[in-house]
């Protein structure tokens, strides 16, 4: 059931920052609303105080793709549907672009957003890590001013942001990756249609021959948050991309994931399974 | 009770009416405005039969505030016929055999108008994803799928 | 197909309710409201097993928003209800017995104030053990559901043939196996939803709903009321999809209805929303299945031993009658001298579980139908070639001691269909014999040492050539069609012809979505020499029609059908004789009725318009409407050894089901399923197909993914983020082909295809995957932790605990 709500319509990103400034921790900016009106139907927790929504979706400041500094800038209320037809996108950020094509179904493409993907941040939001391989940027704004951070340190632990109450995610900016890498995005899901990620991978290598030169790794749903692996990525990088390698640098994902996740109802099964999928994506990329 | 108002066209008939500003699009079709043609199935967006057309885009209407349509422009499966004359999609729906019992009939139609609007020859693969969001339980979605084929063919 | 005898029958005809459903007219139950309609919202207790100590109304008595509270001490007559074991509460007053019970009803003009208030309702109650293993429920120490009975045992069917220790001793190999199959929610995609509308005067009360069952309905809310069936009008509104689960749900949520619309003299609607139409309507029965096979090194079954316990939950609902088709098809189509077969029906706390397409069937083919392909790996010979060893011939005798005669045993010929058409054999041998190393996580588990089972050995990896594996297999059926030996199988059609030459058309039972009014609507045409479009199909009403049963049991094409031709051809029989007169023909002049014209057979220029006879008949005074009436054959059943001939006839089909298995995931996808069934004569092919299409995807549903879990008897998935049925995308190819039977009863011999589609997935899958991988999975669904773990994960936190 909705609860009774009082909603709001800025004409610009300034009266939507005032209104957030204004209504504080009660108030809540909506865009796509495929996470809070499922979150209302259920009662959860997360959303239980809002007492006002902010729709954002059709600010202009924050619906246009751009490209600049080398980069794109993709604002705030855009909807993985814009990210999936983009040209830009598909052509120099595809594994976010095909990421975006698994989100869901086409209804909810149409209406949700990538800022709404990783503000909510589930620990399966689909958006995370293709966004995090290619050292994703956020700005966020408020009325106090305006923040970059790299969207690694804006995300905090799972349904958790360094988002205050008062801001809201203008922008996201995608760097210009240098020449030389491919990658793959990697979903399982239960089923093919409309799945839930069980597992994500997203992986950016850079190969010298048989060498891989620089490697990128991430994963979602299988860690508590959408994360980088550093230490396995130095590890990797001047290696050559033998089989028995790969195995190893797939072993180390297993145990930092164990690391960092601990043991849950399902590591039984994903902490096998992902070493297995990371493998055999390590062995289609590294040839 | 917190209401707001709302202007927006619905099967190209325009309409402003005041409602709560909890109400949800498919709240204001189904008891304002008397279109039960679009169903409710589940509220969280994983059904897909509230599914209308916004703007031209496949949305479910469960996931959509009243208050976020207004000045958009909405088709539900109501506004498909035109002039008493069914649009092609509803024709071969029938010939193929595409009903059952027909509750997620209206969102597979929005969802398939939506897909021809944008891409007007869409392969196989490219329906299933289409109605990937639409669940229907009655079909198999085989002769959906045909239907929609057999559509975009002529 | 065997068809020139037909004008339409066999061909692909239209729907007659396609127009309305196609353009958003259609009326759905939650579609309609009534002037002055009030809303009715349950309250439930979360816990699963309680006494009811006192249910306190103090806080929200006063509200203005509650027009009238209803509970047990509301309810005039039957304070608890059931098919066949009363034994259901409309509202609880003793106990709860399940997380779906329902104490009291809110009843008030807003619902969303309703859904408020009942959080405030404050119900004490004493929790009880609570009981969710049903292999337990019969232990001496477990707690009884409903003490009064006595005993957790709903039901016990045995069956008793043959001497099984001696097919045992004659045997040269015995195979025993447990399968396990689980909770399965029907997922019509219409919630339920219902209004009772109090009549004026005395004529009672009206009621229109969601409603698969209407006589059934009737009973219960004329039980509840203590009133006469014919004060209790129900009326079906387009149902949105069943699947046998709008039954018992919709007789209690009708009742409710009823007690509110009569305490409050306005009409009361009652709507569910997914979580709650999951958390409180019934499910597919959980069978726990032991299985013990001996056979012949020549592959000849010489005894099978069966125990089987079916999970009843809560209540008794259609339990006895579930698990009867069970122990009467719990062999399968084989005939087998031996069998000894117990099939135990219990309480537990979990949800109660009633009738779903397949009733009592899909279960033990899963189980049946994997033994016998291990006895064909045992053996060194194929699934198809041990099946043609000991499936049915015609007068082959039962597991319940029936010889099959008087209609064309087709098992065999199911079976040889589906196995040409796929190359079934060659390409199972080819399978067999690919390397299948596979990621085993219950053998890594098993041999776990530092660091953990989870971390996997260099060993462990595939390669990727290594990761797909294709599978092909097969299951075959047989299946007594109707209600068999459960019940009175009898169905009125009324049928009326009108001067112009159009006709209304209403059977007793009830349009789920399957198509069966244009089913009814191409017999009478057929009879009649019209197009189905001329037959205008009824509302259906209790008030109008005799109570011709439910609509269950794949019965509606086979009884209802018949019931249709009797009627067309009585009026047939009737204007045959008012153009005798007219045109002075003798007695024996024979008439060919076609393209809505009639002509004397031996003159096929001499026509008169089937509207112009109409009318005709009608100036003579000649009564032009009537009831048909079919009744099936007698049959009989000895429930102490489970004997006798169950069914009065059969249906037979096999579907082959070709896979792509990935042994690194888990992940299995459905290629290709070929459906080979023997439905009788298909009346209409476009119904016929997309019967195969629904139930084949539906199958693979229950293969895969679908599975209701229960932690304490709460109930996990609530809706369809975490129920997963099948997408668009999640299924390959389908192929339905029928092989038409020569058969007595019916129309023309046309007899029941619904079940028997969905009845073999699942079943052709598990083997399929055993083909794949070399592995034999027990437990369905084969979901990705089955495949790679051998067991289930469940998640620990409950969903929006976040």
């Amino acid at each position: 059931m909705i609860p009774e709500i009082e909603y709001l319509r800025p004409g610009n990103l300034q009266e939507a920052l005032q209104m957030l400034s204004e209504y504080g921790e009660t108030a809540r900016p909506i865009a796509g609303g495929t996470d809070i009106l499922p979150g209302f139907h259920i009662n959860s927790r997360r959303f239980r105080d809002i007492k006002t929504l902010v729709d954002i979706s059709n600010l202009p400041e924050i619906t246009a793709i751009r490209e600049a500094n080398g980069g794109v800038y993709i604002g705030g209320a855009v909807t993985f549907t814009d990210i999936v037809k983009h040209p830009l996108i598909r052509e120099k950020y595809p594994m976010l672009a095909d990421a975006a094509a698994q989100i869901g179904s086409v209804q909810i493409r149409n209406r949700a957003t990538l800022a709404g993907n990783f503000v909510n941040n589930a620990p399966c939001a689909d958006s995370v890590p293709p966004l995090l391989v290619y050292d994703a940027r956020v700005t966020v704004r408020s009325l106090r001013g305006e923040r970059h951070q790299p969207l690694g340190e804006f995300l905090l632990k799972p349904y958790r942001t360094q988002l205050q109450p008062d801001e809201m995610v203008t922008e996201v900016f995608l760097p210009p990756l240098p020449a030389g890498f491919r990658g793959e995005f990697y979903k399982l899901g239960r089923r093919r249609g409309v799945a839930i990620s069980r597992i994500t991978l997203a992986v950016l290598v850079k190969m010298d021959q048989r060498v891989i030169e620089d490697i990128r790794i991430a994963s979602g749903a299988v860690t508590p948050i959408g994360a980088r692996f550093p230490e396995l990525e130095a590890q990797a990088r001047g290696k050559t991309a033998e089989a028995d390698f790969l195995k190893e640098l797939a072993i180390q994902l297993g145990e930092q994931i164990l690391q960092r996740t601990g043991l849950r109802w399902s590591s039984a099964y994903k902490l096998p399974v992902v070493q297995q999928v990371f493998y055999q994506l390590l062995r289609r990329i590294c040839q | 009770m917190k209401e707001i108002s709302i202007h927006f066209t619905v099967n190209g008939k325009k309409v402003s009416l005041n409602v709560p500003s909890r109400k949800r699009l498919l709240d204001v079709l189904r008891e304002d405005l008397g279109l039960t043609g679009t169903k409710e199935g589940c509220d969280v967006g994983e059904c897909g039969a509230c599914t209308v057309v916004m703007n031209g885009r496949a949305v479910h209407s469960c996931l959509v505030l009243a208050a976020q349509a207004d000045g958009a422009e909405i088709l539900t499966v109501e506004g498909l016929a035109q002039n008493g004359e069914l649009y092609p999609l509803q024709k071969n729906f029938l010939e193929y055999g595409a009903v059952q019992c027909g509750f997620c009939i209206p969102g597979m139609l929005m969802s398939s108008y939506a897909l021809i609007q944008e891409n007007p020859h869409p392969g196989e693969e490219e329906i299933k994803e289409a109605i990937a969001g639409n669940l229907c339980r009655c079909t198999g979605y085989k002769q959906i799928i045909q239907a929609v084929e057999a559509t975009v063919k002529r | 197909m065997k068809k020139s005898k037909f004008n339409i029958v066999g061909k692909p005809v239209i729907r007659q309710d396609g127009l309305e459903k196609v353009t958003g007219q259609a009326k759905f139950a939650d579609d309609i409201n009534y002037p002055n309609q009030l809303y009715g919202v349950m309250v439930r207790v979360p816990v699963a097993h309680a006494k009811i100590r006192s249910i306190d109304y103090s806080a929200i008595e006063n509200h203005p928003a509650l027009t009238t509270i209803c509970d047990a001490n509301d309810i005039p007559g039957a304070k608890k209800v059931g098919p066949i074991k009363q034994d259901q509460p409309i509202f609880c007053y003793q106990k709860i017995v399940t997380p779906g019970d329902v104490v009291a009803m809110l009843v008030g003009e807003s619902e969303e104030e309703l859904l408020r208030l009942r959080e405030l309702v404050n119900v004490e109650y004493e929790p009880l053990p609570v009981l969710t293993d049903p292999r337990k429920a019969l232990e001496p120490d477990a707690p009884l559901i409903h003490p009064e009975l006595g005993s957790n045992l709903v039901i016990h069917h045995p069956l008793r043939k043959g001497d099984v220790e001696k097919g045992f001793a004659e045997s040269d190999y015995i195979l025993e196996q447990t399968y396990t199959t689980p909770f399965i929610e029907h997922a019509y995609i219409e919630p339920e939803a219902v209004i009772a509308i109090p009549r004026e005067g005395n004529k009672g009360v009206h009621i229109v709903g969601s409603i698969q069952n209407p006589y059934t309905t009737r009973k219960v809310v004329a039980a509840v009321l203590g009133w006469p069936l014919a004060k209790v009008r129900i009326q079906q509104a387009e149902l949105g999809g069943s699947f046998g689960g709008k039954d018992d749900i919709m007789n209690i949520l009708s009742a409710r209805a009823a007690v509110a619309a009569l305490k409050t003299g306005r009409p009361v609607k009652i709507r569910y929303r997914r979580e709650e139409s999951i958390q409180e309507s019934y499910k597919r029965h959980a069978y726990y299945m032991h299985y013990k096979v001996g056979f012949t090194r020549e592959g000849k079954i010489k005894a099978m031993k069966i125990d089987i316990i079916a999970d009843g939950g809560a209540y008794s609902s259609m339990t006895p009658f579930v698990t009867w088709r069970t122990v009467v098809q719990a062999t399968g189509p084989y005939e087998i001298e031996n069998v000894w077969t117990d099939v135990r029906g219990v309480y537990t706390n979990n949800p109660y579980a009633g009738a779903m397409r397949g009733f009592g069937s899909p279960q033990p083919i899963f189980a049946q139908e994997s033994i016998m392909d291990e006895i064909a790996v045992q053996l060194g010979m194929t699934p198809d070639e041990i099946r043609r060893i000991n499936g049915f011939r015609s007068g082959s005798i039962t597991a319940t001691g029936q010889k099959l005669e008087k209609h064309d045993v087709n098992v065999l010929t199911v079976l040889e269909t589906a196995v040409r058409e796929t190359d079934f054999a060659r390409r199972w041998r080819e399978n067999q014999q690919q390397t299948k190393k596979r990621l085993d996580l219950a053998a890594l588990e098993e041999a776990a040492a530092n660091p953990g089972p989870f971390i996997l050995h260099k060993e462990d990896f595939l390669e990727p050539e290594e990761v797909l594996r294709k599978g092909i297999g097969l299951a075959v059926s047989f299946r007594g069609t109707s209600l068999g030996a459960e019940g009175v199988d009898a169905v009125a059609a009324y049928l009326s012809l009108q001067q112009d030459g159009s006709a209304y058309l209403l059977s007793g039972l009830a349009e789920n979505g399957q198509g069966m009014r244009t089913t009814y609507s191409i017999i009478a045409a057929e009879v009649l020499g019209l197009r189905p479009e001329d037959i205008y199909y009824l509302d259906l009403d209790t008030g109008y029609v005799g109570d011709s049963g439910p609509t269950v049991a794949s019965r509606a094409t086979l009884m209802g059908g018949g019931a249709t031709k009797v009627a067309a051809e009585t009026l047939r029989q009737r204007l045959e004789k008012v153009l005798r007169r007219h045109w002075n023909l003798p007695e024996t002049t024979n008439f060919v009725f076609a393209d809505r014209t009639v002509y004397p057979e031996n003159q096929p220029d001499r026509k008169i318009a089937f509207a112009e006879l109409c009318n005709l008949a009608y100036w003579e005074g000649v009564n032009l409407a009537t009831i048909g009436w079919y009744s099936g054959p007698k049959v009989h059943w000895d429930e102490s050894v489970g004997q006798g001939p169950a069914y009065f006839t059969y249906v037979y089909g096999c579907q082959v089901a070709e896979v792509t298995v990935n042994l690194s995931t888990g992940e299995v996808y459905v290629e290709r399923v070929v459906a080979v069934h023997d439905p009788g004569t298909v009346i209409n092919l476009l119904g016929a197909q997309g019967q195969v299409y629904g139930g084949v995807t539906q199958g693979a549903g229950y293969g895969l993914w679908e599975e209701i879990s229960v932690d304490q008897g709460f109930i996990r998935e609530l809706n369809f983020d975490q129920y997963l049925i099948p997408t668009s995308k999640d299924i390959g190819e389908i192929v339905p082909i029928f092989v038409e039977g020569e058969e007595r009863y019916g129309a023309w011999g046309a007899k029941s295809l619904g079940e028997p589609t969905l009845e073999l997935t699942a079943a052709a899958i598990a083997n399929a995957v055993r083909n794949a991988t070399g592995r034999r999975f027990h437990h369905l669904p084969l979901n990705l932790e089955e495949i790679l773990l051998g067991r289930k994960l469940y998640p620990t936190s409950k969903r929006g605990s976040v």
